[in-house]
Formats: structure tokens, sequence, C-alpha cells
């Protein structure tokens, strides 16, 4: 069966970055897929940071690999997924959504083990974001097992975030 | 219904597109979309932003990205249901939620509480605030650039 899948890399911010907004780069991670899509097996992509650590020993984050795969449902990745996920509900032109870009790049990247991080276009899969209730947006759901087991909404920083994900992952333990 | 989402240990996005390198675009806030609003619609909705803001006393965000997006994200939904409804909200039926205007912009909740999640309007006791009350059609152009 013919799978198709784009792969994109995304560099990761400094993580020296401070959380000051004067100057962020905002990006929604879009890469093509124009042909014919068919359920697959998640595939785990594992992001080393071999050969990317400098010798001085300066934090040097590893380019973010995304790849574009399909599910019949988000239940289907949920299920498939061996870590707690967190999902991201946004629309194209929401303001905050679109803040949190780079932050959830830097929120994975840290959190790389603990988690996995997906995005959800609430214009492009509506039912979804109906099942969910989801109203304001962006809206945050971390998924333990397949459940929703924490949701919040609105924009915030990358410390913050990470703070709410390890604290609601302690709590499920 | 196939759900065609972008996985990786990061995180997945919904919406197809091409991508491209961000190293050389730190600065730069990029959205890619589909459909632009109209430069009409903009520029009317960047207007009203700047006279109500004025009008409440509240300032945007210290990131004028945020506000490029809302703008136009304003001007989407003036363009495509005829008035200005809040772009950062999932709607059952967008077209009844326009005609019956509780989320119109100025929505309910800025208009009674000065609440207004899309981080456009800001009051000045807000983290995100910044000073301005302005932003020229450059700025938002700029701000969301396709590349």
């Amino acid at each position: 069966m013919a799978v198709s899948v784009s792969a994109s890399t995304i560099a990761s911010l400094n993580s020296g970055l401070s959380n000051r907004l004067a100057t962020s780069s905002y990006s929604s991670n879009l890469s093509s897929s124009s042909s014919l899509q068919f359920p697959l097996q998640l595939r785990r992509v594992r992001i080393g940071t071999a050969g990317l650590c400098s010798p001085s020993g300066a934090r040097v984050l590893p380019l973010v690999k995304a790849k574009n795969q399909t599910f019949s449902s988000l239940d289907d990745l949920l299920s498939n997924s061996d870590k707690p996920v967190l999902v991201d509900f946004y629309a194209t032109w929401c303001g905050p959504c679109q803040f949190m870009a780079p932050v959830l790049n830097e929120v994975a990247s840290q959190l790389k083990d603990k988690i996995q991080v997906v995005k959800i276009d609430t214009e492009k899969y509506p039912s979804i974001a109906d099942k969910y209730r989801i109203e304001a947006l962006p809206t945050f759901i971390i998924f333990k097992d397949g459940e929703p087991c924490d949701r919040f909404e609105g924009a915030l920083a990358a410390d913050q975030l990470i703070q709410r994900i390890e604290n609601s992952l302690k709590v499920k333990q | 219904m196939t759900l065609q989402a972008q996985a990786s240990s990061s995180f997945t996005i919904g919406i197809p597109s091409f991508t491209s390198p961000l190293g050389r675009s730190r600065h730069r806030f990029v959205v890619r979309a589909q459909v632009e609003p109209s430069e009409k619609a903009v520029e009317i909705m960047r207007k009203f932003s700047e006279q109500y803001a004025r009008k409440s006393g509240t300032y945007f965000c210290v990131d004028k990205g945020v506000t490029s997006v809302v703008i136009k994200g304003l001007a989407d939904h003036k363009d495509s249901l005829g008035a200005p409804l809040c772009p950062c909200r999932h709607y059952d039926d967008k077209a009844a939620e326009a005609g019956q205007g509780f989320w119109n912009c100025p929505c309910v909740p800025m208009r009674e509480r000065k609440e207004c999640h899309c981080m456009l309007f800001l009051t000045p006791d807000n983290d995100f605030a910044g000073k301005e009350q302005v932003i020229s059609l450059d700025e938002i152009r700029e701000a969301t650039a396709n590349m």
C-alpha cells in the first residue's frame, strides 16, 4: 500500500531565548502532501543530538524533524502513541495560536522523551474540534493513555507550558 | 474521514502546504494560509483596531505579529461572513454566530469586561501589553508575509 510521507525540518529556536516577545518568529509548520493518504502506522521519530553538540559545551538544539503522516482518526494517533500527547487545537488566523508555534517547538524539543506534540487545525477538522468541545483557541489538551487528563486555553510562555505539562504528567502517576 | 496530521516527536499540523527552512527567518513571523483576506477588509479592520484600542484604553501586544494575525483573521471573516467574527474561537456554525453577534468584534466579553483572548486589545496591566495603539499596513504585511 503506497504511503506518502513528507518530512520537513524545523530549526529549533535557540534555547537561550528569553521570554521577551519583541522579536519572535512565528511559523506554521506546513508541508505538502498532494498524493492520496492511506492510514499507516505511526513511525517513531527519534531526535538525536549526535554531531550537533559543540565542543565548548554550548547547547545546540537538534533539528526537529516533523513528518506528515496520515491517521484514520485522532483516536488512531492517540492509541498508537507510546508517550502522552499534547494536542494544540488552533486556527490559521488566531494570533495567540501562531504565537505558540515556536513555543511548541521549544517545548517539544525540551520534553522530547516525555511527550509528543500534535497540532490540529480546527477549520480543517471541525468534527474533531466539536468532539472535544473546543471553544476558545488555542486550546491544549494533554492525553495520557488516550484519555484527556488536562485541558487549558490561551497562549503561554515555554517555561509555563513545560511546568504545566510536567505537573499533569506527575499527577497521573 | 482521514486525518492528515504531521507527526513527530515535536508536533504535527493538520493542513498541507510547503515547508521552508526557518534558519534565515528567525525574526519573521510567517503565516501561510491558503486564502488571504482582501486588502480593503484588512485596512478596515486595521483602522477599527486602532480606534477601538484608543477608545477602550487598551494596547496592542508587545509582539505585533499577534496583532497582525488577528487583524487579518477579522478581515477574513468580514470578507466571508460579512461581519468580523472573532478568529480565535471554534464555532459550530460561523454564519449563525456572525448573525447572532455575541462574538463579532468587539465581542461582548471585550465590551463588558475588556477581555480579549485574541490578545488584540490588552489592558495595560497585562504581561503581554505593549505601549502602542497603532499599527501600520506595512507592519501587518511584514509580520504575515508568506515566504
